[in-house]
């Protein structure tokens, strides 16, 4: 099986003038399949969305970074030089969680399609257009007028699927979507997730999905990353996760979603992730975990592998190896 | 008496393009009502006309057709300044608290601005925005903080609690956690619930969030381009949709 994105030992932290860097991703290890759906779960402040920029190489100027990236074998970041001019925007493309971030308001829906086709495949505009037509056939807008109306004219939901298209349209190998189903409506969520699917199928797409609803991951995903404050705290199969989740924290995002059809008791977890400027010692999710130990309070939890899974907490220490 | 009662409400948004006045129906010949303490949901996709119906009960947006009674008044025979004699009585809790809150003030000026129009004592006022604070289990500290000094969590809190100030008949909640973390979601909705055992005020959820609408609703009406199509216990609602959109929203959650 071929890597699509390895990353190692990578953190990524921000930098205010004169401050030290404040860490939002620390020291993590990922390795997503080609052709492979990988989710990164968490709640918000969790560093995923921060992961997800620094795969596809869109950080903001203020981002410090160091550990090692490659796509497809090739190194995109190295300490800290990055190297992302081969790979962003021709092999890795991202789905913004603001679809109106990644349409100009000022070109027709055709014209934005006929410049990215261009510049990347040089197709001429008669065969962009059609190409694009197609495309928003796919993402569920077979209406061609739309390729001549401005953004602003469609909803927030459309906007998105727009986006998705776009995405799509350089023929990149991988996706980075960033909660790409937070801004549709419901009802349209499982169908926007099956074309991901199906697009991952047909064309190998790997799609990198960051998402905080655990359970909407689970529909399409093939593998999960549960990040929570800048660490991989467990990673492995989601269906063997989803069906016995090791981790405290992944066990909680399990009991705190609603689902349809069931009335379970939703526990109240209290607390939130800890704030970059005060990182605790220990483990991070020592004040909100349940099943706490003494020494987690003080000692950070190495990465154990546990039935071919890997989990970062103390629970598991006395048994299964260290990675 | 019911706490709020539509009957054939029918609204719409006109622009004048060119020489032409074109017409958006945005709902179409709504009627229903909520009897004291009863949960109800909205559900509908975007467009389907949840924002406006909102804006309507809360007496800004006159419909052209209709009436829209609270606690039995017709709110819009009432002049627009004196509507808030009436609409004071519904408490509403906004989608994103970020947005809702002034970053310029704090906690606990928010609060008091909700108290502005109803006549009480700064004493009697101040008491009530405590209580209302210690009700969404929040420290009266937080009182003496600005906004973004808050979490997404607390912030919504913060919006419940300005909800309840004026000890309302009946909350209107606009998509109260789609913008919170799941774990904070889940505090909410229990808070949400708790609040409801203990005060009883009639609750009107508008989402497209059924999970959501399981736990905060006991009945749950479908809106779709404007009209009611379904209304049903959200039991029997899960277990036989009739419209396409609901048999579409379940199917997207099993």
């Amino acid at each position: 099986m071929v890597l699509a994105v390895e990353v190692e030992n990578l953190s990524v932290g921000y930098v205010d003038e004169g401050e030290e860097a404040l860490w939002a991703v620390r020291g993590v290890n990922l390795k997503v399949l080609e052709g492979s759906i990988h989710c990164i779960v968490g709640e918000s402040g969790c560093g995923k969305s921060t992961l997800g920029k620094a795969i596809v190489g869109i950080l903001p100027p203020h981002a410090v970074i160091k550990g090692v990236i490659k796509i497809f074998g090739e190194k995109v970041v190295d300490g800290d030089k990055t190297l992302y001019h081969k790979s962003r925007g021709k092999l890795v493309t991202f789905i913004p969680q603001n679809p109106a971030k990644a349409l100009n308001p000022y070109l027709r829906i055709g014209d934005q399609f006929y410049y990215v086709m261009k510049s990347l495949r040089n197709y001429d505009k008669r065969r962009a257009l059609e190409e694009a037509g197609k495309l928003l056939k796919l993402v569920g807008l077979p209406d061609t007028s739309y390729l001549d109306k401005y953004p602003h004219e469609f909803s927030g939901g459309m906007q998105q699927r727009i986006a998705i298209a776009m995405a799509l349209a350089n023929g990149a190998k991988i996706v980075v979507a960033d909660e790409p189903t937070s801004f549709l409506d419901a009802h349209l969520r499982l169908q926007i997730l099956k074309l991901l699917d199906e697009l991952s199928e047909k064309l190998e797409l790997t799609v990198i999905m960051i998402t905080h609803d655990i359970l909407m991951a689970s529909k399409i995903c093939d593998h999960l990353s549960v990040m929570y404050a800048g660490l991989v705290v467990e990673d492995g199969k989601c269906k063997e996760i989803l069906k016995n989740p090791l981790h405290p924290y992944t066990k909680m995002l399990l009991k705190v979603v609603p689902v349809l059809g069931t009335r379970k008791k939703l526990e109240s977890y209290v607390g939130e992730p800890p704030r970059l400027d005060e990182y605790p010692k220990g483990c991070p999710f020592y004040p909100r975990c349940p099943d706490r130990l003494e020494k987690c309070l003080n000692e950070k939890p190495p990465i154990f592998r546990v039935n071919g899974r890997l989990v970062s907490c103390w629970l598991y220490g006395g048994e299964y190896e260290r990675t | 008496m019911n706490v709020l009662s539509l009957r054939n409400v029918t609204v719409e948004y006109r622009e004048w393009r060119g020489f032409k006045l074109s017409r958006l129906r945005a709902l179409d010949h709504v009627s229903f009502s909520l009897e004291k303490g009863e949960r109800v949901a909205v559900i509908g996709e975007s467009g389907a006309g949840k924002t406006t119906l909102i804006k309507t009960i809360l007496g800004l947006l006159r419909p052209v057709e209709g009436k829209v009674l609270v606690l039995g008044t017709d709110i819009y025979k009432l002049p627009k300044k004196k509507r808030h004699i009436v609409t004071v009585k519904i408490g509403y809790v906004p989608q994103s608290p970020g947005k809702a809150l002034n970053p310029k003030l704090k906690v606990k000026t928010t609060l008091l601005e909700a108290l502005e129009k109803s006549k009480v004592s700064e004493e009697e006022a101040l008491k009530r925005v405590e209580e209302a604070i210690r009700l969404v289990n929040l420290d009266p500290s937080v009182l003496e903080m600005y906004p973004d000094q808050l979490s997404g969590g607390m912030q919504q809190r913060i919006l419940i609690a300005r909800s309840l100030v004026n000890n309302p008949e009946l909350i209107l909640l606009d998509e109260p956690t789609s913008a919170l973390d799941v774990s904070t979601q889940a505090q909410i909705i229990n808070l949400l619930n708790i609040i409801h055992e203990k005060l009883k005020p009639a609750l009107l959820l508008v989402t497209h969030d059924l999970p959501v609408a399981q736990y905060l609703a006991d009945r749950v009406i479908v809106l779709y381009r404007g009209r009611i199509v379904e209304e049903n216990t959200i039991d029997e609602l899960i277990r036989n949709p009739q419209h396409s959109y609901t048999r579409l929203l379940i199917e997207s959650y099993l």
